[in-house]
């Protein structure tokens, strides 16, 4: 699963992100970074720190958002970090 | 406030031409690793109002190199009544001005889902309510056309 790592320091620190809800977190391997007000300044930090190698830019939610397609698709990844 | 009017595409809907390349700020990792920077790639997008978020096909993110960069919760008719988890990459979308003296829609840093079947449905890319939510969308189902303001 690509970003597995990533995915899993998000889960394990989310309670301590309660006051971020809708920010966006910065996660490299077991790093939290930090967190920011916009998307695009994370994916930025995130390429000046990380270069590109593989990091998690993810909005902060207590629960889940779920995004909705009303197509017929299937999610999916293409390649593995 | 820019925008063209196209005619809706019989039997695929209001669909547009567009780039999509890497991110800027992945521009910028590359050029600063000396790595070359891929070719924008033509897409064809399906304004679809029904996609809480932009969509692109795998074809498109495979000729761009892209890795994951997020993870993001989905559900489809695809996917039954279980949400999956969905490969989430950085990329630029630019759709052109309907002349050239008009100013192109450019999203820079935008985060877009992996979807696949999107090709067989006849586009490359489904424009999604987070765009939308940025631009006035206009379907004149009388007249078979469509804005798109922004």
């Amino acid at each position: 699963m690509a970003l597995e790592k990533e995915l899993a320091t998000y889960k394990s620190k989310l309670p301590e992100l309660k006051d971020s809800e809708g920010k966006f977190v910065l996660i490299h391997g077991d790093e939290l970074v930090d967190t920011y007000t916009s998307y695009e300044d994370a994916i930025k930090e995130g390429y000046s720190r990380f270069k590109l190698e593989p990091f998690l830019v993810k909005q902060i939610h207590a629960i889940e958002q779920v995004q909705f397609i009303s197509r017929f698709v299937d999610p999916c990844a293409i390649q593995r970090a | 406030m820019p925008h063209f009017t196209l005619q809706v595409t019989p039997g695929g809907g209001p669909i547009l031409n567009g780039y999509i390349g890497v991110s800027q700020a992945k521009r910028g990792a590359l050029l600063a690793a000396n790595q070359a920077i891929p070719n924008l790639v033509q897409i064809r997008g399906l304004v679809d109002a029904g996609a809480s978020g932009t969509c692109v096909d795998p074809s498109v993110l495979t000729a761009l190199g892209l890795i994951p960069t997020g993870s993001v919760t989905v559900n489809t008719p695809s996917t039954g009544a279980q949400p999956h988890t969905a490969d989430q990459y950085d990329v630029s979308l630019m759709i052109p001005g309907a002349i050239p003296t008009h100013a192109a829609l450019i999203i820079n840093n935008l985060p877009v889902m992996c979807a696949e079947l999107l090709v067989a449905q006849g586009f490359h890319a489904l424009i999604g309510r987070d765009i939308l939510a940025h631009c006035l969308f206009a379907y004149n189902g009388t007249t078979n056309l469509f804005t798109l303001a922004y």
